[in-house]
């Protein structure tokens, strides 16, 4: 069960499994799953109205029992990312509202919910500014970078570390760290995450390209061109 | 301002609860399905204990049974305890109009609760570890995916698969120290079950005496009277929940009661063969369980009614060993196809045996055509309605809708 160190677990994901939604995700990455889904423009009601943007509303639900502190720290790191890349300005007076709900926590969650925002969103045709990805990385008992933890192997963990990057320029949108670190682990993890933030670009494009017919060697070309 | 602001639901406008009574006049559904023919049910076991996310059609309901230490209720001072809660937002996106949203929470909190609670289905007597001071208290959330109707079976049906499926760790309590084991000292305890109870929803509308089975949000929500029975595996009505205008005898209820006898029990026969499944998997699989990720994409550990209660059907003794094979090895496949395929022609009788055997009332088992005691029963159901509605004349204005029910009576007369 060895897994190899630098590199991302397996991403899958499915479009639309659920009918009563603008658009919704399932969403894996190794054994860890979850559940996107957005609904909007909305109405709003009024205390939150804004007129100079859409109001954005992100809740995230834990499998068991009702959010706790955990969960909530999660959410708002969710929203923060969200509010960076989303294009409120088009729809104002108006709610948008994503749901993110946990099915399997194996490690690494709060990466893959970013991620799982992200192709719902997509996927719901919410205007984003870019789409963006986040990774997450420790470094363990000797010293070594794991990248996109399995959960038996965040038992020993020094420092952890999740990032999320834009697609467009590769800004950092969000930074969480854990633990004890020195500056130069810090910007080596840095650089592994912004790494495998392309992989996870990648991915979303060949998905969401297959999800609207249109053949992966297509997509690529268009890359091609666009570059 | 929006076209979705108030989360519009099918079934609510008029255009179509009258199609959908026009239908059902007609014995037809607008899914195709026949007036007593469920959807299939799919389960998934996750990777922890307790944890099953169900789905019929598109009524997709996730469970999760937790337990800890408490101390019990004063009035039970040796029972543990059963919590049951029902999470309808989220991304069901059920949560807008508070007024339905309540309502809706309710009902199925108390049906549940009726079910499981009232009607003692664990053992709870078991739970509790040392009197008046610790017991075990079992918890279970159930997380509302997504509303096509119907949520009523689908959340007890996960219930029953989630508590079915859990275990708690042992327990020992000595000098008035309490010791829980993890899974590698003790092996884990499934919980003890009195009973396994199930529900079944039928629909009743003004127009036809014929109740439906299943039914989707369409025909729910355009639904006149909305019956929920629970029974047990021994066909023991655990709870029943009839409501709504349209007028019912006795008899429809009966007639309900006694296919959603039968249908509780090879529901309840369908989670136990699923949870054999899944324990064969665990044992093979190891660690590797892939639990509820598998609800993406491929399909091989959703766990399907009418799949393994056909395969049953067909080879009786041999079916668990030899279903575990086709349903592991991807190589044996086409296998698999070969068996369905067989089951196509003999699906009509075997398929809806469990729901047709014992029948409507004996006298009018052939109703499915809609022969002549149908008729009799429609016209009988008619009466009663127009009896009512003279009453109800005198004092409110409703004339206006009982004309239009007889003239979409007329039409539909017509039309058969």
């Amino acid at each position: 069960m060895d897994v190899e160190k630098d590199k991302l677990r397996q991403m899958h994901c499915e479009f639309n499994p659920l009918s009563r939604c603008d658009g919704s995700v399932m969403y894996s990455q190794g054994a860890t799953g979850l559940i996107g889904a957005v609904l909007g423009p909305i109405e709003v009601k009024t205390q939150n109205l804004s007129i100079d943007g859409s109001y954005l509303e992100c809740n995230y639900r834990p499998k068991a029992g009702l959010p706790q502190v955990k969960e909530r720290i999660r959410e708002a790191a969710i929203r923060d990312v969200l509010e960076l890349a989303l294009l409120s300005e088009a729809h104002p007076r108006s709610k948008m509202s994503v749901q993110i709900q946990e099915l399997e926590d194996r490690g690494s969650i709060d990466a893959c919910a970013v991620n799982c925002a992200c192709l719902a969103m997509l996927i719901g045709g919410l205007p984003l500014k870019c789409s963006f990805a986040a990774v997450h990385c420790i470094i363990n008992e000797q010293g070594e970078y794991v990248l996109d933890p399995d959960q038996s192997e965040t038992l020993h963990q020094r420092a952890s570390f999740t990032f999320a990057f834009d697609s467009v320029e590769g800004n950092l949108l969000l930074v969480q760290t854990k633990g004890a670190f020195k500056i130069a682990q810090f910007n080596d993890i840095e650089c592994l995450c912004r790494s495998a933030s392309a992989e996870i670009f990648q991915f979303y494009r060949s998905q969401v390209a297959k999800y609207h017919g249109r053949s992966e060697a297509t997509a690529e070309k268009a890359e091609v061109m666009e570059t | 301002m929006f076209m979705n602001s108030n989360l519009f639901e099918p079934g609510k406008s008029k255009p179509e609860r009258s199609f959908v009574q026009l239908a059902v006049k007609q014995n037809q559904r607008f899914d195709g399905r026949r007036s007593n023919e469920c959807r299939d049910v799919e389960l998934t076991f996750g990777a922890d204990w307790g944890t099953v996310a169900v789905s019929m059609g598109d009524t997709k309901v996730l469970t999760h049974v937790t337990c800890d230490m408490g101390a019990p209720a004063t009035s039970r001072p040796n029972e543990g305890k059963l919590q049951l809660n029902v999470n309808l937002g989220g991304v069901a996106f059920l949560d807008e109009v508070q007024t339905t949203h309540d309502q809706r929470s309710l009902t199925l909190n108390s049906l549940l609760e009726r079910t499981f609670r009232s009607s003692r289905s664990v053992d709870l007597e078991s739970l509790c570890v040392a009197a008046e001071q610790h017991v075990w208290c079992i918890r279970v959330d159930v997380n509302v995916l997504n509303h096509d109707g119907n949520l009523y079976d689908a959340s007890t049906i996960a219930t029953l698969a989630a508590l079915m499926h859990f275990r708690r760790p042992d327990v020992t309590f000595t000098d008035d120290e309490l010791r829980i084991y993890t899974e590698k000292e003790r092996e884990f305890i499934p919980l003890l079950f009195l009973h396994y109870p199930v529900s079944v929803t039928y629909c009743i509308y003004k127009s036809s005496g014929q109740p439906i089975v299943d039914p989707t949000l369409l025909e729910e929500n355009a639904a006149d009277s909305v019956i929920v029975l629970s029974f047990n595996s021994y066909q023991e009505l655990c709870s029943l929940n009839a409501g709504g205008t349209a007028p019912t005898n006795v008899r429809t209820i009966m007639q309900c009661a006694r296919n959603a006898a039968t249908r509780c029990k090879s529901l309840v026969d369908f989670v136990r063969k699923a949870l054999l499944l899944d324990e064969e998997r665990r044992l093979q699989g190891g660690r590797l369980v892939n639990g509820l990720v598998a609800l993406i994409g491929n399909t091989q550990h959703k766990l399907s009614f009418n799949k393994l209660m056909s395969c049953q059907k067909q080879e009786p003794q041999p079916a668990p060993t030899e279903k575990m094979e086709l349903d592991n090895e991807s190589s044996e496949k086409p296998e698999v196809e070969e068996i369905e395929v067989k089951e196509e022609p003999s699906k009509q009788e075997t398929g809806d045996a469990p729901m047709d055997s014992s029948g409507w009332l004996p006298q009018d088992e052939d109703s499915q055509e809609l022969s002549i005691p149908s008729d009799a029963s429609t016209s009988k159901a008619g009466k009663g309605k127009q009896n009512r509605s003279k009453n109800k004349a005198n004092k409110k204005p409703q004339q206006k809708k009982q004309t239009d029910h007889s003239d979409s009576e007329e039409e539909a007369r017509q039309y058969i």
